[in-house]
């Protein structure tokens, strides 16, 4: 073990490494805190650039950039009232209320002092659970992965906050897409129409830039610009952490813990994990009259809660290359592309790199302190650059960047096509998440369940005769249902409701 | 965009009927009773039948009301007519566009277009969208081509490094 981390060290401790650690860190705070410009799109505009690293290094910058990218949301939301990442939008109201009454030096300091505290417990739950969970998924046959990906599809639609049909559409949209190619069970074409291009089936990264950079382009075509940052200066930021850190304690613990188990069920990701928080510190709080008026407790908590997911959801990631987010779609993207193939041999065999990860994390957001107080000192000057500048170079980068991945030219025309369809489904209700996980697990989710199937003979017992295969479908089969059973009660309820009011 | 639920309910509806019987009509594996044709098939069942359900209005009480911060300062809203929608095609236009004449013209003459036009329509004045549109390619094949050696179409006006 002791062995395992110097090496891990060895590994993190290259010019390379280093230099392109902090380059992301400045690209994920930039990006992260201009408006309109989130997280997700932030990583994967950086995935042509990780192609050109070394395995450690790439992974590298998409959690340096990821990490960044969450905390540096708060910051447009606490000065603006608009958050810079959809993971700030849950409090975005709550810390313009105290920038209104002077306290903006509080409401960004908690930002970035209880992001750097959750994305640490993140990664202490990713160094905790792993492992063991590694151990169990080593003796998994094809029907657990069949039940597990299922689980993980079910989850992602689940926590959509929308109707839970639209989302199951939409992740079948995604596993339709992710059926296009040859890459199937009998090894034909299957949905090419005849083109040679979609014979490799389409990448998701193309797809995810298309989903989250064009999309996010036309968005910015039809809504007007939002109004530049005031010019301000700030006291010392970091003045009063220490005190809130003690006050709020155990608000602080459990939004890293809700963070963590957010993270870890796929799909479901910082924004989520964010707004989940910021509910609980509300319901459960001593004061909680006092929110919407500019009031700590719940920034501390939603602000730990969605940097922990960050770090928890690589555990699904790593371990059986399900998805606990977006972000860590691309991530699982960038992990095949290095060599880094997920699954539980991972932490046998390549137990140095996974060391190098959580070394990495726990280094990001340490570094997140100082780079971030920076960052809020000059946000004034960085958040004047106005949309009509920044959105014609992210074009650039989407253009040249799919076009980079496998240099070719069709890549640019996925782009575009998943721009529209990004767009035309987030305007109408359906959650992209949902499609971007099916089109990252379809492959994985088609051969399990084909191999499954060939080895059942047709039957469909033995897909529930494995102990934890059938712990496993009763959940899947369970997160099916429950949207159905939600609806159920609230019928009664509605109709138990007039009987009531009536007697 | 937005569209009514009966009508994206019903694309879907199409999409997925499309794509079971695509998937049925795809060659077996010979011997085995399960090939590439079953998982197209269960797809595209179960999305015909969430379009159905979307069609039918199911389902719908569970979706919440989007949190829209407004923005203050008091911007005039954008008007509203049909045209003014079509605007938000203009990025994937410019992508395909870059897909069609980036070979002949070259990286540098058609990243300056891609940028002089999304900048403009994004209310940037020519003093602005200008220069940006003549720095913002060439800084970009810097990093691209030069740093990351992305073989970028020289076109008819190849960069000198």
């Amino acid at each position: 073990m002791l062995n395992t981390l110097a090496q891990a060290f060895a590994l993190i401790t290259t010019w390379e490494v280093i230099v392109a650690m902090l380059a992301a860190s400045v690209y994920g705070l930039v990006i992260g805190s201009l408006p309109g410009l989130s997280a997700t799109m932030a990583t994967a505009l950086l995935v042509p650039v990780t192609f050109y690293l070394s395995p450690i290094a790439a992974v590298a910058t998409i959690v340096a950039a990821s990490t960044m990218a969450i905390f540096a949301g708060d910051i447009p939301g606490a000065l603006l009232r608009i958050p810079g990442t959809p993971a700030s939008a849950a409090y975005a109201d709550e810390a313009y209320a105290m920038t209104r009454k002077g306290e903006a030096e509080l409401a960004l300091g908690a930002g970035v002092w209880f992001s750097a505290v959750g994305g640490i417990a993140g990664t202490l739950s990713l160094m905790i659970l792993a492992p063991p969970l590694a151990e169990i998924a080593l003796s998994f046959s094809t029907f657990e992965y069949f039940w597990l990906a299922f689980l993980g599809l079910m989850c992602a639609t689940l926590v959509a906050r929308s109707s839970p049909v639209k989302a199951i559409a939409s992740m079948f949209i995604g596993l339709l897409v992710a059926c296009i190619g040859i890459e199937n069970p009998g090894g034909v074409p299957r949905f090419t129409f005849g083109m040679t291009n979609l014979f490799g089936g389409i990448e998701p990264i193309p797809a995810l830039v298309g989903v989250f950079a064009v999309a996010q382009v036309m968005r910015a075509m039809l809504t007007p610009e939002p109004p530049p940052i005031p010019r301000r200066k700030f006291g010392s930021i970091l003045a009063g952490q220490w005190k809130l850190t003690k006050k709020y304690n155990w608000q602080m613990t459990r939004g890293n813990i809700i963070g963590i188990i957010i993270g870890v069920l796929p799909g479901a990701g910082a924004d989520m994990a964010a707004w989940v928080s910021y509910a609980m510190s509300k319901r459960f709080s001593k004061e909680p009259e006092k929110f919407g008026t500019g009031h700590v407790e719940g920034l501390v908590e939603a602000g730990a809660s969605n940097n922990a997911s960050i770090a928890s959801g690589w555990v699904p990631s790593l371990l059986f290359g399900i998805p606990g987010d977006t972000i860590a779609a691309i991530a699982i993207g960038v992990l095949y592309m290095k060599g880094l193939n997920p699954g539980p041999t991972l932490f046998t065999e390549k137990a140095s790199s996974m060391y190098a990860i959580y070394l990495m994390f726990i280094i990001a957001n340490i570094i997140m302190i100082p780079l971030g107080i920076v960052m809020i000192r000059l946000a004034s000057y960085v958040l004047r650059a106005p949309r009509s500048t920044v959105m014609p170079v992210i074009m650039l980068c989407c253009a040249v960047g799919s076009f980079a991945i496998g240099n070719n030219i069709f890549g640019v025309v996925i782009v575009a096509t998943f721009g529209v369809i990004g767009y035309v489904m987030e305007e109408n209700g359906y959650p992209v998440a949902a499609m971007v996980l099916g089109i990252v697990m379809g492959t994985m989710i088609e051969q399990s369940f084909v191999t499954s199937l060939i080895k059942s003979d047709g039957s469909v017992f033995p897909f529930f005769e494995r102990p934890i295969a059938a712990i496993l479908a009763a959940l899947a089969i369970g997160a099916l249902i429950w949207p159905v059973l939600v609806w159920v009660w609230r019928r009664l309820k509605r109709a138990h409701a007039p009987a009531t009011s009536a007697g | 965009m937005r569209l009514p639920d009966r009508v994206t309910g019903l694309f879907l509806v199409g999409l997925g009927a499309a794509a079971a019987y695509g998937g049925w009509q795809l060659p077996p594996v010979p011997g085995q009773p399960v090939g590439p044709n079953v998982f197209p098939l269960v797809i595209g069942t179960g999305l015909a039948l969430c379009g159905l359900a979307i069609a039918l209005g199911i389902g719908r009480s569970f979706e919440e009301e989007e949190h829209l911060i407004p923005v203050e300062g008091g911007q005039p809203p954008p008007p509203t007519s049909k045209l003014y929608g079509l605007r938000a095609l203009l990025p994937p236009a410019l992508l395909l566009l870059y897909v069609a004449v980036a070979e002949r013209l070259g990286f540098i003459l058609t990243a300056a277009m891609i940028v002089y036009v999304t900048s403009t329509a994004l209310g940037a004045r020519w003093k602005v969208a200008l220069p940006l549109a003549l720095l913002a390619p060439i800084g970009i094949h810097l990093i691209f081509s030069k740093l990351l050696r992305v073989p970028l179409p020289p076109g008819v006006l190849p960069m000198p490094w």
